[in-house]
């Protein structure tokens, strides 16, 4: 899994009826935009290094350059 | 060789000295109850939301205490490209619900003794629907007599 900064991290609910839970990625630790991510959570804005699993994916957003 | 990829979880990782109240928050936004504690890039311990419970707060630690004080250690792990016969080998010997899935030394993520026996029941299911249509509905050879 590859990530920039900027890109939306979602982890799904483990349980029925549970929410995905979704975090800002602030920071690419691993080689070739690979984990850990550093995010910040969206729920209350803590900050963590994330290693997602299979209950994870990435939306990608288009990054202006400038 | 079925391995234990497609069935890690995502692992959120903490410093030390994070305090369990931060921790607590922690997993609660991002829906993650075990938390890998990582001094630097060496994994170090692991803390359940219910060690937040046991080992904090029924012991009277504030908000304020250090995650290190009530972290499980050392860490029981299992590679990240093992067999799930491994993990279920690991399970059993350290007999936790939890293990760190580790890539060398490098913390990847965390899988559940749960995860695991849902996927081991599929299989199982797999393997005895063939005898569960067979009790349902019996295939009988019409050629063989039957005797009166």
């Amino acid at each position: 899994m590859r990530a920039s900064v900027g890109d939306r991290l979602v982890v799904r609910g483990h349980r029925v009826g549970e929410p995905e839970r979704d975090a800002q990625v602030l920071e690419v630790r691993g080689d070739d935009g690979g984990p850990p991510f550093l995010v910040r959570w969206s729920e209350d804005g803590h900050e963590s290094l994330v290693f997602p699993g299979s209950d994870a994916y990435v939306e990608h957003f288009e990054h202006q350059q400038n | 060789m079925q391995t234990i990829t497609r069935l890690h979880r995502t692992g959120v990782g903490v410093a030390p000295d994070r305090t369990i109240g931060d921790v607590a928050k922690l997993m609660s936004s991002s829906g993650i109850g075990t938390v890998a504690v990582l001094d630097g890039d060496t994994l170090v311990g692991i803390v359940t939301d219910r060690d937040l419970v046991r080992r904090g707060m029924a012991r009277g630690l504030g908000h304020d205490a250090r995650v290190d004080g009530v972290m499980s250690s050392p860490v029981y792990t299992v590679a990240a490209d093992a067999d799930i016969h491994d993990a279920v080998e690991a399970f059993g010997t350290h007999a936790v619900r939890r293990l760190a899935v580790v890539d060398g030394d490098r913390f990847v993520g965390i899988i559940s003794l749960d995860d695991l026996l849902v996927d081991l029941s599929e299989d199982l299911r797999r393997l005895t629907s063939p005898m569960a249509l067979e009790i349902d509905a019996p295939q009988r050879d019409s050629s063989v007599p039957v005797l009166r």
